[in-house]
């Protein structure tokens, strides 16, 4: 790629006229904000990695785009042994884009590698460690012997870490060329990628589940929200995959491109500090300051109606999630009340800490202020550069009164939320909870009764609700923008859309 | 060899420079946020033994000291390091700044050409009514914000006339709007600089000699008094320089344009040290480079300096 440059550069030096890449018949283009540099899968956690991973990989569970699990590139599976091992009969006549064959060699060499030396320099590891062994019983039936049951596992075998990788390729040329040049049994295989800039894929027409309709795929990496639009406007690209929701009244004016959303996994919430020297250790001026916003304008406003208000930190795609558990009402009066007789004087000054990238979140900030001011509480705003907020202020217990938490974890389990904010000691619960708390958090992980946990996680969230530690504000869609030259565009809640199916006119 | 002695000195300049900036930013960086949890963010189920294992494995776990040695030794040995998130640094520098150096330069050209002559006809025919329009002109180019006016120009011709890609770098066309951006915010500044020190220099008494010796117009402004007002514009072009690398930084990410730019902002957004401190180290090094350059320059525009 740095010869193509280099050679272009001289070409431009020299004042050479190359015209542009014209785009071939049959090929999409997507853009997204971010580049995840690295196409190893146990070395990321990025939704951008996964967006452009699910068109490259196969694990051996896949997720369709109504959460239900399918089989991947296992056929089926049976839960063994009170949850204790997993059993997978594989496809067979699969291969990788490489041509090496799939089978249950490589199964056992992308979990060893995953559990191993290599898995331990990322972050995906963590997330697989209830997995003892892998034991091969034929060359087409695998049995996942588990340390602990887990009760998320089958989920997240269609995920980031568990994606199935060429042992061959990877032993033979390296990990270097696997982290650039990426090798799976997907719709699409990989043809160049120029780092920071884009990746380009090719229709893979031996894929196991059909050849894609598209010959080609590309994904552009481009860091700014106005320019991502621009693209889609003057046709440089077809889908937008992180469109800013500023951007939305702009994308359906313009007659050329549509917005498509589902409800998705992240959720905004302002977290209240509990404990100390400040009024929100008053559960009254916590609940307070909750029935002083009205969320649903919040939604109006600033997603363009793209979200949904909530009770908890969860959607209602969550495994968790609780119908009956309704948010606190939007209610300055009441309000008012509460903070008087906590003795709250109008006038108080209170501090909101929150990340300083999101430009949303800085316009909700801005609106959070004025509903506040509206009960007599002056709010101050305190935007915090993103990893100084993740490293220096939320673990070390360094906020003021409120701060910012945004979540959304791809599993769709409430566990994966509700463990990091409510557990003591997790990065997220600086402030701590209470043992109860811990103790409810700890049975449901150990317990592989689907109804059981369901039953403890709508406790959980339910004790969070009374205590007020939090307000959440809404579960944000997943949007997208989509050109009008797309056909059969599939939106993905976790943003990990499959094009295998996907058609453009032209 | 007063000329090597010279050039020698003012390598060890830009080495202490170097050594100063480097140090400096490695460690301001290194206490305003840790790569290994950046990389671990997003992961619900790590542990502390997770985050020391990742340290460990990014040399996190070592004092600055060593840190810091180590990444000097592999400059001086052309190894650059590598990447906490994306590999080898070294290729990713040798893609980065020649695409930053060809929008700089290309940046630099339009706008000497623009400005140059602008400036002298303002100049020579001061008061006019021409004189006061480039006036004119050159405050509304510095008061536009460069992300604003890159911003508008995508509007203009990407989306509504379609001329151009918004963004990327795929051939000739892409340099246009970049280039144009920074290049007329750098005329609106340079054209007020060759204005006024040609008036300067006009009013000077060898000019009235020149004239008196009945050369023509044209000579006397171009060979005389371009020539000596040009030591300030080189002197300006030189300080600016350092704020042109700033500036093509925003540029830069307006444009997607894969420069040392966007290098840096990835670079810090993710806390990727070896990354940061080699775009810091090559941008010193260029902007001591080109500071050289201009001092090399002055001995030539005006003989009577000598480098000491």
């Amino acid at each position: 790629m740095t010869l193509t440059r280099t050679i272009l550069l001289a070409a431009l030096g020299a004042g050479l006229l190359l015209g542009g890449p014209a785009q071939a018949d049959g090929t999409l283009t997507v853009a997204q904000r971010q580049d995840p540099a690295n196409w190893d899968p146990v070395d990321t956690f990025l939704v951008a990695w996964s967006s452009a991973g699910a068109n490259i990989f196969d694990g051996l569970i896949r997720r369709d785009e109504n959460l239900e699990l399918q089989p991947g590139l296992a056929e089926s599976w049976e839960v063994l042994e009170d949850g204790m091992r997993l059993r997978f009969a594989l496809r067979q006549g699969v291969t990788f884009h490489n041509g090496e064959p799939f089978d249950a060699e490589a199964v056992k060499y992308t979990f060893e590698r995953l559990l191993g030396d290599i898995g331990a320099a990322g972050p995906q590891r963590s997330n697989y460690t209830s997995i003892d062994s892998i034991e091969i019983v034929d060359d087409s039936t695998v049995d996942f012997v588990m340390n602990t049951p887990d009760p998320v596992m089958l989920t997240k075998l269609a995920g980031y870490g568990a994606m199935i990788v060429p042992p061959k390729y990877i032993e033979e040329q390296g990990q270097e060329a696997f982290d650039m040049h990426p090798v799976g049994t997907g719709p699409f295989k990989v043809v160049s990628y120029d780092q920071g800039e884009s990746l380009v894929l090719e229709a893979n027409a031996d894929y196991f589940g059909g050849a894609p309709e598209l010959d080609g795929l590309v994904y552009r990496f481009i860091r700014e929200d106005s320019t991502r639009l621009a693209e889609l406007q003057s046709g440089g690209v077809d889908v937008v995959h992180d469109i800013a929701f500023s951007a939305i009244p702009t994308v359906e004016a313009s007659g050329n491109a549509s917005i498509v959303s589902v409800p998705g996994p992240t959720v905004q919430s302002l977290q209240f500090k509990p404990t100390g020297d400040v009024a929100t250790a008053d559960v009254r001026v916590r609940q307070a300051l909750i029935m002083a916003v009205d969320r649903q304008a919040l939604i109006d406003a600033f997603l363009a109606g793209r979200g949904s208000p909530i009770a908890s930190l969860q959607g209602k795609l969550s495994f968790g999630y609780d119908a009956a558990l309704e948010p606190y009402p939007y209610d300055p009066e009441a309000a008012m009340a509460l903070l008087a007789e906590a003795g709250v004087a109008p006038g108080t000054p209170m501090t909101i800490d929150y990340r300083a990238d999101n430009s949303t979140f800085a316009e909700v900030a801005q609106a959070l202020t004025g509903f506040f001011a509206n009960v007599g509480v002056v709010a101050e705003l305190r935007p915090i550069e993103d990893a100084v907020f993740l490293n220096e202020i939320v673990p070390q217990g360094r906020t003021n009164e409120m701060f910012q938490f945004a979540w959304g974890g791809w599993t769709f389990d409430f566990d994966n939320t509700a463990y990091l904010v409510y557990h003591s000691g997790e990065k997220w619960n600086p402030y701590g909870t209470s043992d109860e708390m811990d103790a409810l958090l700890e049975t449901q992980r150990r317990s592989a009764d689907p109804a059981e946990r369901e039953r403890i996680l709508k406790e959980v969230a339910r004790m969070a609700h009374d205590e007020a530690y939090h307000m959440p504000l809404y579960n944000e869609d997943t949007v997208y923008a989509v050109s009008n030259r797309v056909e059969n565009f599939v939106a993905a809640p976790d943003r990990r859309v499959r094009y295998d199916e996907t058609r453009v006119t032209e | 060899m007063p000329i090597l002695f010279y050039l020698s000195k003012r390598a060890l300049q830009a080495l202490l420079v170097m050594i100063v900036v480097t140090l400096f930013v490695s460690f301001a960086i290194r206490l305003t946020g840790d790569p290994a949890v950046m990389k671990l963010s997003q992961a619900a189920n790590a542990t502390a033994e997770d985050l020391a294992r990742i340290r460990e494995a990014m040399g996190l776990n070592r004092p600055f000291h060593v840190q810091y040695l180590d990444f000097i030794g592999g400059l001086f040995t052309g190894d650059l390091g590598t990447s906490f998130f994306r590999g080898p640094v070294a290729p990713l520098i040798a893609t980065a700044l020649p695409a930053t150096l060809l929008l700089a330069t290309t940046s630099l050209l339009v706008s000497l050409a623009i400005s140059i002559p602008l400036g002298v006809y303002a100049a020579t025919h001061r008061g006019s009514l021409a004189d006061q329009a480039i006036r004119v002109l050159s405050l509304v180019g510095l008061s536009f914000p460069n992300f604003w006016l890159g911003i508008m120009m995508v509007l203009l011709f990407s989306v509504t006339l379609r001329w151009l890609a918004p963004s990327g770098f795929t051939g000739p066309l892409s340099l246009v709007m970049p280039a144009a951006t920074i290049g007329i915010i750098l005329t609106a500044t340079n054209l007020r600089i060759v204005r006024t020190t040609m008036l300067d220099v006009l009013s000077a008494q060898y000019i009235m000699v020149a004239r008196a010796k009945g050369l023509s117009e044209r000579k006397v402004v171009y060979k005389h008094a371009l020539r000596n007002s040009s030591i300030a514009l080189v002197t300006y072009l030189g300080l600016q320089f350092g704020g042109l690398m700033g500036g093509i930084v925003v540029v830069e990410l307006v444009f997607g344009w894969p420069g040392m730019g966007t290098l840096a902002i990835d670079a810090i957004a993710q806390r990727d040290y070896p990354i940061l401190q080699a775009v810091i180290s090559i941008l010193a090094i260029t902007i001591v480079g080109v500071n050289l350059l201009v001092d090399l320059t002055y001995a030539v525009l005006d003989p009577r300096i000598r480098l000491e």
